[in-house]
């Protein structure tokens, strides 16, 4: 075989611009494949992995809830959460009492959701996910402190509300209208961003405050903490069961484990990608068009070289397989810098993602994800040139041998 | 040995057709040296082709060993110039990108020959033609005499019974030409049969035996 390798890569070399840019074709295609199937893979894995922290989380909604938005298909009560406190097996439930209202600071008004809850809970709710900001106005420390039960017209707002929203930013002792009530903010959050970015958006008030001064009495969400994260599943069919004789309704009641939302996001993350790939695979459909046109072109040049390799014995195959060859140490090669460019690609989109954006997604490449990258560039490659090598192997030895 | 049966062979050139070999009946035994001489457009190059397995005929037969090449598929025919044929062209028809021992090897490389053995024949072969020292060199690095000689290495890759030769001579100098033609009988003294087309007299007087071809047919 070594003196085949030879001539395969002399010819290769013959034509040394023109294998180049076929090879630049595979490598921007594979390329392209490999960075968004890694950026990908990294969307996926950030957003699950703070799914996973929270995997003994049950979300209580009325109706099918959309990630992250309150529903607006009715609400618990005292009674739901009660009874859903009762069920064994659950260490604690939150219920949060989340509404709509305006929001003035400095004569802007924003539209934005307030959200009761017991000062004690938000540990329950938020578990160590949620802080507040570090640093702040007040040099070092945090930025100010957490609600407490006793507290009277106070909030916490999530860190967009604070530096985002409005045209100045809000700092601890800053005193925000809602509803026509001056509340005065006792912490700042620290930022999320995520699955949990929802969090930057929201005022926490105190229960007492969301009922008495927002007028706020429907719990919209119950949080529940599971014992046992094994148990989720089925804790969660018991709450809806009883949630729903409560009402006297039927599939009133939607109780989502961490576990099926994983399921969920990762069945969302996987169309995405399969859309995403399918949108790349064009610029691999381009590719294939390159290297069929060179190998044609290659073909029609060599013409009279492959008549003279079948009058002194070449068969069919031989030639075949020389051209096939050629084709698949080309796409061999542009599948290793598609590699390449790649895992630079998708390091450059998590960058890019990050300070254009400011999400912040690791690049994930995976070594099979490199080898199908270098399998597939191949295998675009071989089925490519099997049109162009057929063309030449079926050649009449007479003919080509007489062409120059 | 090489018979042929009333070989006729017409190409079609778009609307014209041309009958290149009309009816041509052709014995030629083992261990001949063998010309066939005529002007340009007679039938010999045509002729070379239908006997070195090239190109098979329109009517006719055209018999190696007894085998009605004719009849045979593709990849057989193919078989047959591997193993029983050497050709040698006026062109010399070299793989350009290929040094001299890779070009000598080539058809033992289609035989599948192994690699050890191929190289080795190969350097053998070149030295018998006196290639010895131009091992590495690319065809492009040899004169036109010597281009020929690895070409004729090249034919004797497989060791074959038959050499071709379409105007072997007909693009070195009179001395290289000479080289050429000692080399070949020194062939046909091993025993191979040697089929050489020319239009050189001199050349063709060397042979043991010299057909003449006229508008498709062999004279005499």
């Amino acid at each position: 075989m070594g003196d085949v390798f030879s001539l395969v890569y002399r010819n290769i070399r013959e034509r040394k611009g023109r294998s180049v840019l076929t090879i630049l074709g595979i490598t921007v295609g594979i390329g392209a494949v490999i960075a968004l199937i890694s950026i990908g893979y990294g969307m996926q894995e950030s957003i699950t992995a703070e799914l996973i922290e929270m995997a003994d989380v049950i979300m209580v909604t009325p109706m099918s809830m959309e990630f992250g938005s309150f529903g607006a298909f009715g609400s618990f009560t005292d009674r739901d959460l009660e009874a859903v406190k009762r069920i064994g097996g659950v260490k604690e439930a939150v219920a949060m009492r989340g509404v709509t209202e305006d929001i003035e600071y400095r004569g802007e008004t924003f539209r934005v959701e307030v959200v009761g809850i017991e000062p004690r809970d938000m540990g329950a709710v938020f578990g160590e996910t949620v802080k507040l900001e570090e640093g702040g106005d007040d040099g070092g420390g945090t930025t100010g402190r957490e609600l407490r039960d006793n507290d009277h017209k106070a909030c916490e707002i999530g860190y967009s509300i604070a530096y985002d929203y409005f045209s100045d930013e809000i700092g601890v002792n800053d005193r925000l209208t809602i509803n026509g009530s001056k509340f005065r903010v006792v912490g700042v959050l620290e930022k999320q961003g995520g699955f949990r970015s929802d969090v930057d958006s929201q005022i926490y008030v105190t229960t007492r405050d969301a009922m008495t001064i927002l007028d706020n009495d429907d719990i919209s969400i119950i949080f529940v903490r599971v014992r046992n994260i094994a148990d989720a599943e089925e804790i969660a069919a018991e709450i809806e069961e009883r949630i729903d004789d409560n009402h006297k309704l039927d599939d009133f009641t939607s109780a989502m484990t961490m576990g099926s939302a994983v399921e969920q996001l990762e069945f969302i993350f996987g169309t995405i990608q399969v859309v995403l790939l399918a949108i790349t695979s064009i610029s691999l459909i381009v590719a294939s068009l390159v290297i069929m046109n060179t190998m044609l072109m290659s073909v029609m040049e060599r013409t009279h070289e492959i008549g003279v390799m079948k009058a002194i014995g070449a068969k069919n195959r031989n030639i075949l397989s020389l051209f096939l060859l050629e084709v698949g140490v080309v796409s061999a090669i542009g599948g290793v810098f598609g590699c390449i460019f790649g895992v630079i690609g998708a390091h450059a989109m998590s960058f890019g993602l990050q300070t254009a954006l400011d999400v912040e997604i690791a690049a994930i490449v995976k070594p099979e994800v490199l080898l199908g990258g270098v399998a597939v560039a191949m295998l675009v490659g071989v089925l490519s040139g099997l049109y162009p090598a057929r063309k030449a192997s079926k050649m009449s030895p007479v003919e080509a041998v007489r062409y120059e | 040995m090489i018979r042929t049966e009333n070989l006729t062979k017409v190409y079609r050139m778009g609307e014209v057709e041309v009958q290149a070999l009309r009816d041509v009946n052709l014995e030629i035994q083992d261990g001949e040296f063998i010309a066939i001489a005529g002007p340009s457009g007679s039938g010999k190059s045509t002729l070379l082709n239908m006997m070195g397995c090239l190109d098979k005929p329109t009517s006719g037969a055209i018999f190696i060993d007894d085998i009605d090449t004719g009849m045979l598929s593709e990849n057989k025919l193919a078989e047959i110039r591997r193993e029983k044929i050497g050709f040698i062209f006026q062109q010399f028809n070299l793989i350009h990108t290929l040094n001299a021992l890779e070009n000598v090897a080539l058809p033992m490389f289609f035989a599948g020959v192994g690699r050890e053995t191929r190289l080795k024949r190969a350097e053998e072969l070149l030295a018998k033609v006196g290639l010895e020292d131009r091992v590495d060199h690319k065809p492009s690095e040899l004169s036109g005499g010597e281009q020929q000689r690895m070409a004729i290495a090249r034919a004797l890759s497989n060791d074959p019974e038959i050499i071709i030769g379409d105007e072997p001579t007909g693009n070195v100098d009179t001395e290289a030409g000479n080289v050429i033609m000692d080399i070949l009988e020194g062939l046909n003294r091993e025993g191979r049969t040697i089929i050489v087309v020319t239009h050189d007299a001199e050349i063709a007087a060397r042979a043991g035996r010299t057909k003449r071809m006229r508008d498709g047919k062999v004279l005499d």
